[in-house]
């Protein structure tokens, strides 16, 4: 964004003065602490909570479920994405359904999921699974279809196999639509495995998140909310670490290209 | 292969798809209503299409879906409307003024990572199950890209057109008007076709986790009720209201922007 180099004084002071208005506002009206409990009692109630425990169990809770639940929408609908942009005979029957299934919000499947598998662990990760594979799919198809034929054409003309071709051509050639897919899909992982957890669950972050609120400890309930983003945030920074070292020798190839 | 016959080819191929796709759905809806009628499967869970469609009609002439859809695009509708006018302008300051962008960064980077239904049980804290709550967990959700397409866009004006304007001495109301609002306009657009399927989502998740109506409300409410084809027709009745949505801003693009709609997609 702006010059990252230069740290931000302006932004952090006001970052902190909003803090300290909400913290004083909070201590001179009693009647707001429902609504805006200070923030140093949030932060302390966010200690507690990791040191007895107890939303460290949620937040594990949370973070296998996102784990299994992302990892299994990434292999099948990479899987998938190829095989559907490769052969476009199974493109050619799967295009319409997709396209039918594709406007309907994905949360919509938890009412499914909870008939199918009940409300647990299996639900979860289903309906994780379920919409997370949307955009890895349509992004991988999107990457395997985008492919200068020359390559593909070349790859045959030195007498590469089907399989090579996969390997050597089209996943390389693929692959930063395969990373935008998976990293839209890092968020909306998130996004389903807190909804499943609010909607159907008796564990997770979600769970605590909603549970605190109806039992109207809104310390809790904020101290969940800063432990979900601060989770967000670093399974973000993760992804970012990883794709700028998988990715390396794209960045070499666009500079040149620009370059030129 | 001249580049003649190859698009004659792809414009063939394109229709036989289409073929082959409708018949391999119709396929799998008979052999969907053949498991169901067979009882192959727990008809608690899948019940036969035909059974869904009934309800479904019986649901759309008693005027129940129409009503529950009304009610989750009227809060749908507030809160994407009321992100578009705080965060179009918010991305236009912010992207016109350094100052502003780097005022406000931190905040926005602090509030950003939350997921937006976590917000849920916030907006029920301040509004309980009020339509309120659905339309600020709405807004809240839109926010984000809606600021930061329209922020990108206004950044990435050609300085050159905007000195060029200066020197011509538009007023900074002018400026914006006819310089940066046009220019900017596809990636305002992308900000806010980025946010329909999730103002979409969030209404169904705020209906599901705290509400007495709405479709959202309705499709869950007809789980617990096991009313199973009740179910799957309120879920077919949002797979419709997403598809009209879309369709809808399509067009109104169109409308608004025939210059640029076009080369969308």
């Amino acid at each position: 964004m702006s010059d990252s180099k230069k740290f931000n004084w302006t932004g952090w002071l006001i970052f902190a003065a909003i803090l300290l208005f909400w913290e004083y506002g909070s201590r001179s009206n009693p009647r707001l602490q429902l609504y805006f409990p200070p923030v140093s009692q949030v932060v302390i109630a966010l200690a507690q909570t990791f040191v007895s425990g107890e939303i460290v169990n949620h937040l594990l809770t949370t973070l296998a479920r996102f784990m299994a639940g992302y990892f299994i929408a990434a292999l099948v609908a990479v899987t998938a994405g190829i095989i559907l942009g490769y052969f476009r005979v199974i493109h050619s029957l799967l295009d319409i359904l997709i396209e039918l299934l594709r406007p309907m919000p994905s949360v919509a499947i938890i009412p499914v999921a909870i008939l199918l598998l009940g409300i647990g662990n299996s639900m979860i990760v289903a309906v994780t699974v379920y919409a997370t594979m949307w955009p890895i799919l349509i992004n991988t198809v999107d990457g395997v279809r985008h492919i200068d034929r020359t390559l593909v054409a070349t790859g045959r003309t030195f007498g590469l196999s089907r399989w090579r071709i996969l390997q050597r051509i089209v996943l390389p050639a693929a692959s930063p639509y395969v990373v935008t897919g998976l990293r839209i899909g890092l968020a909306i992982a998130l996004i389903l495995v807190t909804t499943a957890e609010m909607v159907a669950g008796s564990k997770g972050l979600g769970f605590f998140i909603l549970d605190e609120e109806r039992s109207m400890n809104s310390r809790n309930m904020y101290a969940g909310i800063i432990l979900v983003a601060g989770l967000g945030y670093a399974l973000n920074r993760l992804f970012l670490g990883l794709e700028g070292k998988a990715m390396k020798w794209r960045r070499g190839m666009i500079a040149r290209e620009t370059v030129s | 292969m001249a580049p003649g016959d190859d698009r004659k080819g792809n414009g063939l191929m394109i229709r036989e798809s289409k073929l082959n796709g409708v018949l391999f759905l119709l396929a799998l809806l008979v052999v969907w209503e053949l498991i169901a009628q067979a009882e192959l499967v727990n008809p608690l869970i899948v019940p036969p299409l035909s059974k869904i469609f009934i309800s479904f009609w019986s649901l759309v002439s008693s005027g129940q879906i129409p009503l529950q859809i009304l009610v989750s695009t009227k809060r749908a509708a507030v809160g994407y409307l009321l992100a578009a006018i705080v965060f179009i302008p918010l991305g236009v300051l912010m992207g016109l003024f350094d100052r502003v962008h780097r005022a406000l960064e931190v905040v926005i980077e602090m509030v950003r990572p939350i997921p937006p239904p976590v917000i849920i049980p916030v907006a029920m804290l301040f509004f309980g199950l009020e339509d309120e709550m659905k339309v600020f967990v709405i807004f809240f959700s839109c926010a984000w890209p809606i600021l930061l397409n329209t922020l990108d866009g206004v950044r990435g004006v050609d300085r050159v057109l905007l000195n060029t304007a200066r020197t011509f001495g538009l007023s900074q109301g002018k400026i914006i008007r006819q310089v940066i609002l046009p220019v900017c306009s596809p990636q305002i657009m992308t900000g806010l076709r980025v946010s329909l399927p999730i103002t979409l989502i969030l209404v169904v998740i705020s209906e599901m986790v705290g509400s007495t109506d709405g479709i959202g409300y309705f499709i869950l409410d007809s789980q617990r009720r096991f009313r199973v084809s009740q179910m799957y027709a309120g879920m077919l009745s949002l797979a419709i209201l997403g598809y009209v949505l879309n369709q809808l801003f399509n067009f109104l693009h169109g409308l608004l922007l025939p210059w640029h709609a076009g080369r969308m997609e």
